[in-house]
């Protein structure tokens, strides 16, 4: 005698998928921001209470202005014009520190630009990196002054 | 004459593969989603070289009217009063993780006594490595 047996259904319920699939891609595209990850490596020194002195006449001084001028050992400069400065000086002794001294009221993007042109040595032939100083306005009050 | 019945065709549109791109899209969203751990709107200097930040890096924003928000990289940034509160947040941090890197996220217009303030306060805490936030520069922007 044949029996009419009600088997269950052995399939995985799937018609819902697709919709919790675009629910998720709908919160992450709400959600992802993309945002800058990139930036400038900027090493500080040891926080050294008797670093060793640096003769201001040893060093080269580029000091940038609120208006954005540059002033470079006295003498005004345009940006690109700072390495090929540097240059003789740096080939006779690479060591040469190059202290960036911005005015306090000094826009940050401005320090920026010139730290940036500094770290771009090599594209000017020099063969070390420039040592590059930002001394805070507390180390050239207690070092400097 | 007899004409041949003609077929008629369902229209259907094919579904088979959605459940797969679908599936690939929130893949690729799982991977390059990061959530910020602060959102402060400031408009970044611009540089020629940028280098990768790493992951998980402490934060130190500034705005263009000098109020600054620190996060240690796992929570929400909050704004403090003065750039001490950054030494004692980045001390506290360093001293849990000496390797942990920040990052200095500046509005371009920012007075640079403020940015002094905490890179000075950065330097007291003894943090190492700091990268500031940028944009990329264009040719255009020369």
């Amino acid at each position: 005698m044949k029996l009419d047996r009600d088997r269950p259904d052995d399939e995985i319920p799937t018609s819902s998928m697709a919709d919790i699939a675009f629910l998720l891609i709908v919160f992450f595209m709400v959600t992802t921001t993309f945002t800058a990850t990139r930036g400038l490596d900027f090493a500080l020194p040891e926080d050294d209470d008797d670093p060793p002195v640096v003769e201001k006449e040893e060093s080269v001084l580029v000091e940038i202005m609120p208006n954005g001028e540059l002033i470079v050992d006295q003498d005004p400069m345009q940006l690109q014009e700072i390495i090929p400065y540097l240059k003789p000086k740096l080939e006779r002794n690479p060591k040469k520190p190059v202290i960036i001294r911005p005015d306090i009221a000094t826009p940050y993007r401005y320090m920026v630009q010139v730290y940036d042109e500094l770290r771009q040595w090599e594209d000017y032939g020099l063969e070390q990196p420039i040592n590059i100083s930002v001394p805070t306005q507390r180390e050239i009050q207690s070092f400097w002054y | 004459m007899k004409l041949k019945a003609t077929i008629e065709h369902k229209p259907n549109i094919p579904t088979a593969s959605m459940a797969d791109i679908a599936f690939l899209l929130i893949i690729f969203f799982m991977l390059t989603i990061t959530f910020e751990v602060d959102k402060t709107q400031v408009t970044l200097p611009k540089t020629t070289l940028r280098y990768e930040i790493p992951k998980q890096s402490a934060y130190v924003s500034i705005d263009p009217d000098g109020r600054i928000r620190v996060s240690d990289g796992t929570e929400q940034s909050a704004l403090v009063s003065a750039a001490d509160e950054v030494l004692s947040m980045a001390a506290g941090v360093i001293a849990m993780d000496p390797t942990k890197v920040f990052v200095v996220k500046a509005h371009g217009d920012a007075e640079w006594l403020r940015v002094d303030e905490v890179i000075d306060a950065l330097k007291r805490a003894k943090v190492r490595d700091v990268y500031l936030l940028s944009d990329q520069r264009t040719v255009d922007d020369l």
